[in-house]
């Protein structure tokens, strides 16, 4: 691969990557009425 | 209510207490999950949930309104209720950087068995664990 590929391609990950890596990890609920 | 949270997209396990009246849903790896959605099910399994507590991991924006909001994935944002721990994010708006925070997203309000799903649920910061 060119270096002007691999460029664009660490480019392309920084611009991506912090989105992707968020996310909803957990969630927790209290509820009533369950038996 | 296993069975019913179970079954929503993006959930990858529930466990259910019924000692303390709380579920803890794990989503997928991929966190495309819907809050709103989890709620429904509860309902629609015949229980009330009282309140909704999630830990997420984002990036903090502005909108066009001026309202602060954690970014949780390319389309799903959650507005933020101003509070003090809200306030010490306001200057992350708009930049790379990702926070993981726990913060409230729905308690019912009194008198209220069920949510209006037309009101959009905000999130309550509680807790601001990591900036990175």
């Amino acid at each position: 691969m060119s270096s002007k590929k691999m460029a664009l391609l660490a480019l392309l990950v920084s611009i991506v990557s912090p989105i992707s890596q968020a996310q909803i990890k957990h969630i927790e609920m209290r509820v009533e009425g369950m038996t | 209510m296993k069975q019913h949270l179970g079954r929503q997209s993006g959930v990858q396990n529930v466990e259910v207490s019924l000692l303390d009246g709380k579920a803890q849903v794990t989503p997928k790896d991929d966190g495309q999950i819907d809050p709103v959605q989890l709620l429904k099910a509860t309902y629609d399994s015949g229980v009330t949930a009282a309140e909704m507590d999630m830990t997420a991991r984002g990036k903090i924006v502005k909108d066009s309104s001026g309202s602060f909001a954690l970014q949780v994935e390319p389309n799903r944002s959650f507005a933020l209720t101003p509070n003090e721990l809200s306030k010490g994010l306001e200057a992350l708006a708009d930049t790379e950087t990702m926070v993981t925070v726990r913060g409230q997203l729905y308690k019912k309000a009194a008198g209220k068995k069920k949510a209006d799903p037309s009101v959009p649920l905000k999130l309550l910061i509680l807790e601001v664990s990591k900036k990175e």
